[in-house]
């Protein structure tokens, strides 16, 4: 997890953005924090808010399962779906954050570069892992923005839960 | 709001069933059905406003059971959706005209079985 760094907010206020590196997760109950994870390409990130209690979280998961590599997963657990969506959960929760108010969102999972992803579809694995994870857990995803061969960048706001969608340098997309 | 799903799997049903309970819709009771003929049994000794019903069923198809409500003003008030994994536009064209709000082709996404429940019970103000 990385530090939280300062920059000026659209609105003119400061906000502070807790960045998500590959293989991690941030929670956060700062109201002035913007979570922020770049340049998903076939990983995905998981978002969650609880409005409730105003608790955001995001994970940044690389491939679908642990089993491939169980040494990593025990390392960074954070870096596969199926060890990383419970710890995100499990560390949310110790902020308040409750699974039944949980909105969830899912950003990622395209095909950057088609000859090797066209194979292995690992982003399309990563968004259908991330769905089964959380239906296994009784959580439905609200909105998700996956696929494609674009590379995204994704803003979550702990003040509402907000999640921005960055494709380009002028395209945003709400989700 | 009382669900009844008519569909000769269980698993089927039961999978509908978890569905209804994490969407967010207010839900007072699921009923269930393994075919038609026991569908319209229910419907007639119970009040229901969401009927979800498959078409390919034993004893009594989904098809006849939609004739059956069409044909009876008795059901006016029951929103109607199908879930079938037949998508055919011959399948579709067949229950068009048998008031039915929605068709959802099987197999289906829990969130798209989700979207369909909520935005019934926004549209049909059930």
């Amino acid at each position: 997890m990385v530090g939280a760094q300062s920059a000026i907010g659209e609105i003119g206020g400061e906000v502070r953005r807790r960045i998500v590196g590959i293989g991690e997760l941030v929670v956060s109950d700062l109201a002035d924090e913007v979570i922020v994870t770049h340049a998903l390409g076939s990983c995905v990130a998981v978002c969650l808010f609880d409005p409730k209690v105003k608790v955001a979280a995001m994970l940044h998961f690389m491939l679908p399962e642990s089993r491939i590599n169980v040494d990593r997963a025990r390392q960074q657990p954070a870096a596969f779906a199926d060890t990383g969506i419970p710890l995100l959960f499990q560390t949310a929760y110790r902020y308040g954050l409750e699974k039944r108010r949980a909105i969830v969102k899912l950003v990622g999972g395209a095909e950057i570069t088609p000859a090797i992803d066209s194979a292995f579809r690992t982003g399309q694995r990563n968004a259908l892992a991330a769905k089964q994870v959380l239906w296994r857990n009784g959580i439905l995803v609200k909105t998700e923005d996956t696929g494609g061969n674009l590379a995204r960048t994704v803003h979550l706001s702990v003040q509402d839960g907000r999640v921005r969608v960055f494709t380009g340098r002028n395209e945003v997309k709400e989700i | 709001m009382r669900i009844l799903i008519a569909d000769d799997s269980s698993m089927m049903r039961a999978l509908i069933k978890r569905v209804v309970s994490l969407a967010d819709v207010p839900v007072e009771d699921v009923l269930e059905a393994g075919n038609g003929a026991e569908a319209l049994a229910i419907l007639e000794s119970r009040e229901v406003q969401l009927l979800l019903t498959d078409i390919n069923m034993p004893v009594m198809t989904g098809i006849e059971l939609l004739r059956q409500l069409a044909a009876d003003p008795r059901w006016r008030g029951l929103t109607r959706v199908v879930i079938s994994t037949d998508g055919s536009s011959s399948r579709r064209d067949e229950v068009r005209g048998l008031d039915v709000l929605c068709y959802l082709e099987k197999p289906f996404s829990p969130e798209v079985m989700r979207d369909v429940l909520e935005e019934v019970a926004r549209t049909a103000r059930i």
